[in-house]
């Protein structure tokens, strides 16, 4: 038996506490004094992965990093393991994300002024075609159309553009080939259009409904339940076709599945301005009363309600450049106003764009192009967002005049330098350098994608497709932790539940296992007083607190009244008297009894006490 | 002058150079062009967290040949898939797990059940039984020959040992042509004689042995459970019996730990399975609750990190070596009360054998893919699994991992064993409640385990 011992007191088990009841003769395990070894090379698994890609559990590992958390204040030792090697590999992937900016291969586009008298917004196009070399020229374009005013639309990689014209006329195509998709014409009032997942499907929104058509044109749908649309919007990651028209019914629909998810009463009447903020799919709405109203799935009423402006709102945008923190919208009363959507009270910028309601979207980068009148201009990114309190418009980065009033919609290029403008004769596509985002990621859009590619997307897309009702304004909710529940027959603290039903962590904390070093930590430097103060929980102090009379320090002045004129006792004496005094005052003067003392001007003279 | 150059992408480094070559692919880890990153993410942890349970298919084959209950199984030591097999109408049977053959079949081995089973050396093979005989027999000719010569019946074994009484277990010392068998008492026997060469029962002990098993690694240790509700154990070179344990309820069962040599795993009659280490037997490492009748089998993995147990309650379980709760659960519309579960040498499959006279295959991990895995799809699973791991907090995700859809008496069982538990505790709490304070303290459920420790 005790040579069987004597094996077992030999194995130290990696990473597990075995329970033997305080019989453990085995030497409590403390930091090792030896070096860690240095990860060995495999010389099979060295050979293997030149050819393949090796699963994770195969691959060497390289040391780990040196600022990675050590969580050495956890007694439970698996819980430390578990939390080292997360902390571990948190801080790993940290490099790798620092090594990876190697791969952002790509230089944006922009425009340099030399001197101070040189301006930016002087550069014509044909200038910037010029500079911009036979491929780059590619994005200066002038599409005429009779079609009417014609509202377009990029697919999510910037590969394929849709142009649909107030008559009816709808056209699909590849812009940079020049291939044309499809093209219709409907003979009715088209309103708006928008891809859907990718170009081979797009949903235009019609006289009556929204229908459906596929990349050659065909009609897969009809929407009947999307009465007078006027805008449309795809939520790509849910696979949300979203709808507001003249009834002001905001609706949700499902293109997965085809389920009308839900429909919102918007009860502010017809809209006609609608956006998506991409990074949390929110949607925002511009309303004729001038309010702009922020809409998810699952909420029946607003978000957020917001008094823009004092007319109808003509347009919102919300910037993707800075995670979606910023919203510009444009009035028909002329004036542009920047948001910051993290604070609502009062507008970052506002000035007025001379030619009345403007047309507003912001690019990849962070440039804001603002159409009114016969013009566009574009406002780069930093004095847009700073605050500025007069009216006056941002210093100007390009611009450029559009002869075909009105224009009519404005839309960046995904991951390209290019701006397209669409009016009442066509479109025309103008070059803004600095406005496309130039690295992609191919596993989210990739203008060079082929079919193989197109179709694994749109498989994977499916797969991930995030719940309708998962749509908050905060995205980073998912994951986070929730709140600590607190129990909820708890009186002040007390409760009557008996232990054994305790939930676990409260059962830890009376038997005083429960892990609190966080709180501790973070508590310890604050105050900074008194170690004996600091290791009081806040609740604990609480619990300790005399109620009522202050006892003790009665007691304490009974036990010195003897006739001894004691300095100290005369002194809490005289102090609790004060205390007394100014409780009375405060009681008399809240029931009425005194008014406030009204200071003289022989105050003045008062002997400071 | 004014500096312009406006943003092109070179087609030459996003396409392929011939046709035919992959398209290049580019990265950007910019946390903004990877909006809802996070939702994405657990979206695919409850995808994967889904195909789990989607492809959970545990049962593989059932081998069929006897005509009772399979009392005992035993796996021919350093062999993956050999097994023998011993029933209640007293055949034997060797299969070979992974064939699905049967090597040997021996029909009347005993007359009566067959109560034990176990490997010797070279291919020899020992069953006791009721009829208060041992056997040796040569189960190498059987391989070879396959039932064709001689016949299921007409089989005579190498050696008889007789007893006195019926034998409740047998086990083969690990090196030494020795081996123990419980009856009334332990006995120590060598494959050369016929009779036994020692008694190790306690002189006190007026008990039925019903199991007997040699430690893994100090091979003279023995350890025997008994129906007095003792666990005992025994050294054969002292020839004595060293620590006795009561408990409160008898175990059905024993199993050494292959890995860790102090740790011994019993199933016990009060629905819950034990480990204990035996350099401190007072309270047991961890109790394993799950069962909803009493625990007729266990047998631990050659890892050591998991094992399995056979219940009355017609189910198998797969734990993790120091996870009390929430075990994977088997069992088929057929399969009734589990009397012997075993694991196969590679630590992949799981063998039960069940009173409708079936040994059925299982999966150790219900929703292991069998066959060729290649590397890329070995990195998918991987992922799945890390991210499985990582989004388990979440309420929606570690729901569908845990939920088991059990066969309604076994649900039934659960739903009264719980309420049973809450009425017992809840009645402790209140007379707690209304004595003096202090007078009865609350006892940890592992020290009430063990009643009394004698050594």
């Amino acid at each position: 038996m005790d040579s069987l011992f004597a094996k077992a007191d030999a194995i130290k088990p990696l990473n597990k506490k075995r329970r033997t009841d305080g019989r453990d003769s085995r030497p409590k395990p403390g930091p090792s004094k030896k070096p860690a070894a240095a990860p060995t090379a495999d010389p099979t698994a060295a050979s293997v992965s030149q050819h393949t890609a090796l699963p994770r559990s195969l691959r060497p590992s390289s040391p780990p990093p040196e600022d990675a958390k050590k969580y050495g204040h956890i007694h439970n030792k698996k819980l430390r393991t578990t939390l080292t090697r997360q902390s571990t590999q948190n801080a790993r992937s940290r490099l790798l994300v620092k090594d990876a900016e190697l791969l952002l291969a790509e230089e944006a586009g922009l425009m340099e002024v030399e001197g101070e008298m040189e301006k930016t917004w002087r550069v014509g196009q044909d200038e910037v075609a010029a500079a911009a070399g036979q491929q780059g020229a590619q994005g200066r374009q002038e599409w005429k159309m009779d079609g009417g005013p014609y509202r377009t639309r990029y697919t999510r990689n910037g590969r394929h553009i849709a142009v649909v014209g107030k008559k009816g006329h709808v056209a699909t195509f590849d812009w940079q080939t020049g291939t044309l998709h499809a093209e219709l014409q409907l003979g009715e009032t088209c309103r708006d259009i928008t891809f859907l997942q990718d170009h081979s499907h797009f949903a235009v929104a019609q006289n009556k409904y929204v229908f459906i058509y596929d990349r050659d044109g065909v009609e897969l749908h009809k929407l009947k339940s999307h009465i007078e649309p006027t805008r449309l919007e795809f939520l790509p990651y849910h696979w949300l076709l979203v709808s507001i028209g003249n009834p002001g019914y905001l609706k949700y629909q499902d293109t997965s599945t085809g389920q009308l998810v839900v429909e919102h009463r918007t009860k502010l009447g017809a809209c006609q301005t609608m956006c998506q903020n991409p990074h949390n799919a929110v949607i925002h709405l511009g309303h004729q009363n001038g309010t702009v109203t922020l809409w998810t799935p699952n909420l029946p009423h607003p978000a957020v309600r917001l008094l823009a402006h004092m007319g109808p709102v003509a347009s919102v945008s919300v910037d993707p450049s800075t995670g979606g923190r910023y919203m510009a919208s444009a009035g028909e009363d002329g004036t542009v106003k920047v948001w910051d959507c993290r604070n609502w009270k009062g507008a970052v910028r506002t000035w007025n764009a001379r030619g009345g309601s403007a047309e507003l979207e912001w690019s990849q980068k962070g440039a804001l192009a603002v159409a009114t009148g016969g013009s566009v201009n574009v406002y780069a990114k930093p004095s847009i967002q700073t605050p500025f309190a007069p009216h006056v418009a941002p210093p100007l980065y390009l611009t450029h005049a559009v002869p075909h009033r009105p224009l009519t919609s404005v839309r960046f290029c995904p991951f390209q330098d290019v701006l397209s403008v669409a009016h009442a004769a066509g479109v025309s596509s103008i070059l803004v350098p600095g406005a496309g985002e130039p690295n992609f990621d191919s596993a989210e859009a990739d203008p060079f994608e082929n079919k193989k590619a197109r179709r694994e997307r749109e498989v994977k897309g499916l797969l991930d497709k995030i719940q309708p009702d998962a749509i908050t304004l905060d995205p980073s909710f998912i994951g986070s932790l929730a709140p600590t529940p607190v129990l909820s027959t708890a009186v002040d603290g007390a409760h009557s539940i008996p232990y054994a039903r305790l939930p676990r962590y409260e059962r830890l904390r009376a038997a005083g296992k429960a892990d609190e070093t966080e709180e501790h930590l973070s508590a310890d430097p604050a105050d900074g007083t008194g170690a004996g103060v600091s290791t009081q929980s806040k609740a604990e102090k609480e619990r300790n607190r005399m109620r009522g009379k202050n006892k003790s320090m009665k007691r304490f002045l009974r036990k010195q009244r003897k006739n001894v004129v004691d300095p100290r006792a005369l002194a809490v004496k005289k102090s609790l008297e004060g205390a007394r005094e100014a409780r009375r005052k405060a009681r008399a003067l809240a029931s009425g009894e005194e008014g406030p003392q009204k200071y003289s001007a022989l105050d003045r003279f008062k002997r400071a006490s | 002058m004014v500096k312009i150059s406006v943003l092109q992408h070179a087609p030459s480094t996003h396409l392929p150079a011939r046709p035919g070559d992959p398209t290049p692919t580019s990265r950007n880890l910019d946390p903004l062009m990877h909006p809802f990153a996070r939702a994405r993410e657990r979206t695919r942890a409850l995808n994967a967290v889904k195909m789990e349970r989607m492809f959970a298919k545990p049962f593989i084959a059932s081998l069929e040949g006897h005509v009772d209950a399979v009392e005992t199984m035993a796996r021919k030591p350093e062999t993956l898939d050999i097994v023998a097999s011993g029933s209640w109408d007293g055949g034997l049977i060797v299969h070979d797990v992974s064939r699905r053959t049967r090597l040997l079949q021996i029909e009347d081995a005993h007359k009566g059940k067959v109560s034990g089973v176990c490997f010797g050396q070279d291919d020899r093979l020992l069953s006791c039984g009721v009829d208060r005989n041992i056997k040796l027999w040569d189960s190498h000719k059987g391989f070879e020959q396959d039932e064709s010569a001689a016949g299921p019946s007409a089989r005579k074994p190498i050696s008889i040992f007789p007893g006195k009484t019926a034998f409740n277990s047998i086990d083969h010392h690990r090196y030494d042509p020795l081996f123990a068998t419980g009856s009334n008492l332990v006995q120590v026997w060598d494959e050369t004689k016929s009779a036994a060469i020692s008694n190790l029962t306690l002189p006190t002990s007026t008990e039925t042995v019903t199991a007997v098993r040699f430690n893994l690694a100090e091979a003279s240790v023995l350890a025997s459970i008994g129906s007095d509700r003792s666990f005992t154990l025994y050294d054969i070179r002292t020839g004595k019996a060293e620590r006795r344990i009561i408990m409160q309820m008898r175990s059905n069962a024993l199993s050494w730990s292959p890995t860790f040599p102090t740790t011994v795993l019993l199933a016990s009659e009060d629905h819950n399975l034990y480990t204990f280490d035996i350099r401190a037997l007072n309270t047991p490492t961890q109790i394993y609750k799950a069962h909803v009748a009493a625990v007729m089998s266990c047998d631990w993995s050659p890892t050591g990190l998991e094992f399995v147990s056979g219940g009355w309650d017609r189910t198998v379980r797969i734990w993790k070596e120091g996870a009390g709760t929430q075990p994977e659960v088997y069992h088929t519309k057929r399969m009734q009360r589990v009397t012997s579960t075993l694991y196969s040498g590679d630590s992949r499959f799981v063998l039960s054998g069940s009173d409708d006279g079936n040994v059925r295959i299982w999966k150790a991990h219900a929703s292991d893919k069998l066959g060729i895995v290649t590397a890329r799809e070995r990195a998918a699973i991987e992922y799945r699994q890390g991210l499985k791991a990582r989004w388990k907090g979440d309420a929606e995700v570690s729901k569908i991992a845990r939920t088991r859809h059990l066969p309604r008496p076994v649900h039934k069982a659960a739903q009264l064993k719980r309420e049973m538990l809450d009425a017992a505790r809840v009645k402790e709490e209140r007379r707690r409640k209304h004595t003096r304070a202090g007078e009865n303290k609350p006892k940890a459920a592992r020290k009430k385990v063990v009643i009394a420790e004698q050594s």
